[in-house]
């Protein structure tokens, strides 16, 4: 540990500690732009300047590591007047944007200008026109006069993702962030330049001039897309006002977790689960008869299935029940499953369909692409591969909570196997193409909508809790499960 | 080799060729050093001759050698920083066209005092005609065993490479250098880590100009005292000195430190064209900040500059006479050294445009009083504030010029 | 991507190549060499000095955007650097900048209308006592006067 004295303050940090690092445990916010945490320090922005005793000049914060003894200043007036000049030459060349730039309320240089500028520019000249609207990716926007050249998205795409996609171009005040020609940033950890930007250069176009960041509340949850369970922030509109059509969530971002997933999450959860919570949602239940489909409320659907299962369940005859759960359920959701359908029913024929193995791409995303399939080894449920045919055989009610049987077999296969089965229910939050082989269809919810744990790949549990009700009639597995075993008694 | 590093080399035309440096006792120096002395020994001569940097910053070369560890499992580097680029300099290129091998020579001696086996030789790009001579003097030295495998037949290797720089002024500072020779944008590094620690590929490297190398045969030759004694007891040595500008004999003339600015100028270089006065003196390229004709009693030394509040830099005079318009030496500054910023930091980057901009509004006739107010006060956000001296290199001039010269200036900005 | 150039160059390529403990060290020195070849170096030439050296095309483009000597675009027969730093201006750069506008028709940045060569202003040649200077290709030019310059630039071919 090594002893230093910071604002008259001492303080004792690890060996190692940049002078960066040591303020912020002292709850001193010194600013930068270029120093990101999980980069070796940059030192081209030169906003975080400190006076350190005994140095004549003043002293980068994100690169100077602490020694034992070390007086730092920093808000003395020399530090004062840098941070001045230095933010006062950055607002120089920078747009007026900020009425139409979908980064204010979380950019860096109006944070900084609040908090140390407050002043009137006194500069004359003319600002260098540059491009405004690069497509640098399918979904990403390069704004060039906004851009501070803190060159955080190029070390991203050189250190992270390996890509190296974007580079420094240019020189002297025509430097810019450029592609080789056209080609663009295309790997699965895009979306993460969108947060790495400290201000509105780099913008997403699923949320160029959709909301106002102060509209949105973020809310922690965890993405349920793949084992990982990166901790992600959702950002939803709460109350008033609501934007037209009613649009409540816009965005999903990283939740920092040094033991999960760092800063940074990967596309899928970023955009697919995000569409996956607000297109397509099925919100209401609905019978289903020659392809057509009429809603139900949920007493009625729930009490459907329930005499289907009673009958079973008098008659003694639990082979005639057939469940597939997946693994996106909750361990509380699972040990529940176990106890109702195991326990209570005495069903056999119980098997797990999920999505299939896919690649796991070396960083976040894993191999199996469902949120708990640690959870469901846990709850004692064994990966049984799934005969379709020879577990239909003798069965008069099926259960299938979610669709994904149809990454495993054939949609014609199971139609024909289903036609056979005298009440079938599928249990989903979108519509899928299993919808007309059913007889009813209960919609569920998404993660986001519930609550409980989850276990990661490495074991890990976590907790998380609801971000918004959930969607219509809705209702997570856990729930109909408790429902159901209330019917039956 | 002479005993000089310049002045009596080339008069004889052919000096460059191997044949004529041996006449006259070339590389015997070398052969001195790795025959018969200690590389610690070596670095300590250097060290006792008050050798300092001659490419701008002046740091002494021995104490700098002597930062390379003793042991390390990493190759040690040596370059010579021919990149030449402060405006008013011209010695290197003398050093390179009439005397390379005193530069291979003294690459050798720096070589074997801190242990480098591979050396590469940063020219800037404009001396295409002058890189290709030194290709041949080096495989001349390479077919003589001056250099290559067995270097004088001793158990010692040293490959020498020239690479060529291609138009970045900031490639004369040093890790720049490193980063271009690496295939990168000439972006300075941040320091510490310095390059005697971590250099050229992360291995421990020496960056020496020219000149300075130049001087290393003669220092073991003759003795640190020698050379202490051409020059002064804290900056050993003589200094070519480019002179230009409005002078009559414009010129290189190796002299020793401590010579006086008058007698640089008026003495040897002719002084002034007839009827003209003097007005300013830049004394150390366009990075220095000049000295107005009342301040130019001083000895050229780095501490004596130093004190005037200017520097000796790469030692280039640029004379003012008093037909030279401030206003466009402004403009020149200003235009300089906002082509040639990096960009990578921001009060350089930034800053040196702004001034630009605002200089050449002034030129335009644009201009107001209170904008040269505005140009020192630019000067003064980037001075001290960058990750490389070319900040300050553009800002300590620009104050000093509108300082010293804000009469003339305000005159000029309309018409 | 493929690119065709002399055995020659090749050799110097190889040549390059060798001299360094990593490839990237060799950029610099191949891009120089294909202009030296082509007169400029085109954007498949980067591609191609990109795959050979193992890096992504963005680190050359940024190689190429950052040195003012590397050429993107076919220039005239001759390249003529105007110094234009302070020793030049006081010696008349401003002069010959002028004359190279009216009596040659050709501005800095632009080639001549018969292609024969292109104009660049450049920060110092470093050969200032010489001022004012030019460099015509690989050729120094000092003390140039106006007659001077007409003459050289009507002896380019």
């Amino acid at each position: 540990m090594v002893e230093i004295l910071i604002d008259g303050r001492t303080l004792c940090v690890a060996e190692g500690t940049t002078v960066l690092g040591a303020a912020r445990l002292a709850g001193i916010d010194i600013p930068h732009f270029c120093y990101h945490p999980a980069f070796p320090p940059e030192g081209s922005c030169r906003m975080c300047l400190v006076e350190i005793e005994g140095q004549p000049k003043l002293e980068l914060a994100c690169s100077t590591v602490v020694r034992a003894g070390l007086k730092i200043l920093t808000a003395s007036p020399q530090v004062v007047s840098a941070r001045r000049d230095v933010l006062e030459l950055f607002l120089a060349e920078h747009p007026l944007d900020c009425p139409i730039c979908d980064k204010a309320g979380e950019c860096l240089l109006q944070d900084y200008y609040e908090a140390h500028g407050r002043f009137s520019g006194r500069f004359r000249e003319a600002r260098e026109k540059r491009e405004k609207l690069v497509r640098i990716g399918r979904r990403l926007l390069l704004d060039r006069e906004r851009c501070v050249l803190c060159t955080r998205c190029v070390r991203f795409l050189a250190a992270y993702t390996g890509t190296e996609e974007l580079g420094v171009v240019e020189r002297g005040v025509r430097t810019e962030i450029g592609t080789f020609e056209d080609r663009p940033v295309d790997n699965s950890y895009s979306g993460n330049l969108v947060d790495l930007c400290p201000v509105g250069a780099i913008t997403a176009i699923d949320f160029r001039f959709r909301t106002r960041t102060w509209f949105l509340e973020r809310k922690p949850s965890l993405c349920p897309k793949c084992g990982r369970g990166c901790n992600i922030f959702v950002d939803i509109v709460c109350g008033y006002p609501l934007p037209p059509g009613g649009r409540r969530l816009f965005r999903i971002r990283p939740r920092e977790n040094p033991d999960v997933n760092g800063y940074w999450i990967c596309d899928i959860g970023r955009y697919a689960y995000l569409a996956e919570l607000t297109e397509n949602r099925r919100t209401q239940a609905a019978l289903v008869r020659y392809g057509e489909e009429t809603p139900l409320s949920m007493t009625e659907a729930l009490g459907r299935m329930a005499a289907a299962l009673k009958a079973a369940d008098r008659e003694g005859r639990p082979e005639r029940v057939a469940v597939v759960l997946n693994s996106s359920l909750t361990n509380e959701e699972l040990a529940r499953a176990r106890e109702f359908f195991v326990g209570r029913l005495g069903v056999k024929k119980l098997a797990f369909a999920d999505p299939l193995l896919d690649r796991a791409d070396g960083r976040l995303l894993t191999a199996e692409r469902c949120a708990n399939a640690r959870g469901a080894a846990g709850a004692g449920f064994a990966a049984a591969d799934l005969d379709l045919k020879a577990w239909a055989d003798g069965t008069d009610c099926v259960l299938l909570f979610g669709s994904h049987l149809l990454d495993h077999q054939r949609l014609e296969e199971i139609q024909g196997v289903l036609a056979k089965v005298k009440f079938k229910a599928l249990f989903a939050a979108q519509r899928t193409p299993l919808d007309g082989s059913v007889d009813i269809i209960v919609p569920v919810s998404l993660a986001a909508e519930k609550e409980g744990h989850l276990t990661n790949v490495d074991g890990r549990v976590q907790p998380f809790k609801p971000v918004w009700p959930a969607a219509g009639d809705s209702l997570a597995e856990g729930a109909v499960f408790d429902r159901l075993r209330e019917e039956l008694g | 080799m002479t005993d000089r590093v310049l002045s009596d080399a080339y008069p004889e035309g052919g000096f460059w060729h191997l044949e004529a440096y041996l006449k006259s006792g070339g590389y015997e120096a070398a052969r001195k050093a790795l025959s018969g002395m200690k590389p610690e020994a070596v670095v300590d001569e250097v060290k006792r001759a008050s050798l300092r940097g001659r490419g701008g910053a002046g740091f002494p070369a021995g104490v700098k050698w002597s930062f390379v560890p003793r042991t390390t499992d990493k190759p040690v580097y040596v370059c010579v920083n021919a990149d030449e680029g402060e405006p008013g300099t011209a010695k290197d290129r003398a050093i390179l066209t009439h005397n390379p091998h005193a530069v291979l020579e003294g690459l050798l001696i720096i070589a074997f005092a801190v242990g480098a086996h591979d050396a590469y030789i940063y020219i800037r790009g404009e001396y295409e005609a002058l890189a290709r001579r030194l290709e041949g003097a080096i495989g001349e030295a390479e077919k003589k065993g001056f250099l290559g495998a067995r270097v004088l037949g001793l158990d010692f290797r040293l490959d020498v490479a020239v690479h060529r720089g291609a138009g970045a002024y900031i490639c004369g500072e040093e890790t720049a250098l490193l980063e271009s020779i690496e295939g990168r944008r000439g972006e300075p590094r941040l320091k510490p880590p310095f390059p005697a620690l971590v250099g050229l590929f992360q291995a421990p490297t020496v960056i020496n100009n020219v000149e300075t190398v130049a001087c290393v045969p003669l220092i073991i030759r003759h003795g640190a005292d020698w050379f202490v004694k051409q020059g002064l007891p804290r900056d050993g040595g003589t200094r070519v000195f480019t002179v230009s500008g409005a002078v009559v004999r414009p010129g290189l003339y190796e002299l020793p430190l401590g010579t006086t600015l008058r007698e640089l100028i008026f003495v040897h270089a002719g002084g002034l064209r007839p009827g003209r006065t003097l007005k300013a003196v830049i004394p150390g390229g366009l990075s220095a900040p000049l000295l107005r004709a009342d301040e130019v009693d001083l000895p050229l030394d780095f501490d004596s500059l130093a004190k005037s509040g200017s520097m000796l830099g790469s030692a280039a005079v640029i004379v003012l006479d008093d037909t030279a318009s401030m206003l466009t030496v402004l403009n020149v500054i200003a235009r300089f050294y906002a082509h040639e910023s990096c960009g990578q930091c921001t009060p350089c980057r930034l800053g040196t445009a702004w001034i630009r901009k605002a200089v050449t509004r002034l030129v335009e006739g644009l201009g107001e009083a209170r904008d040269l107010d505005e140009i020192v006060r630019v000067a003064e956000a980037i001075k001290g504030r960058t990750l490389c001296p070319l900040g300050d290199a553009a800002a300590l001039p620009t104050i000093a010029l509108v300082t010293k010269f804000r009469g003339e200036l305000e005159a000029a900005l309309h018409g | 991507m493929s690119l065709t150039l002399s055995a020659g160059a090749m050799a110097s390529v190889e040549a390059a190549e060798r001299r360094y403990p990593r490839p990237q060290a060799a950029l610099l020195p191949i891009l120089q060499i294909i202009q030296t070849e082509l007169g400029y170096i085109p954007v498949e030439a980067e591609i191609w000095a990109a795959e050979r050296l193992g890096l992504p095309p963005v680190r050359v483009r940024e190689v190429m955007s950052f040195y003012t000597l590397l050429r993107r675009r076919k220039p005239g027969r001759h390249i003529v650097q105007v110094c234009r730093n302070l020793s030049c201006t006081l010696n008349g750069a401003e002069d010959l900048l002028s004359r190279l506008a009216e009596k040659w028709g050709v501005r800095p940045g632009e080639t001549s209308a018969d292609g024969r060569f292109s104009l660049l202003t450049v920060e110092c040649l470093g050969n200032c006592p010489e001022a004012p200077c030019l460099q015509v290709d690989d050729a120094d030019y000092g003390k140039v006067t106006a007659q001077a310059l007409d003459e050289i630039l009507t002896g380019l071919d």
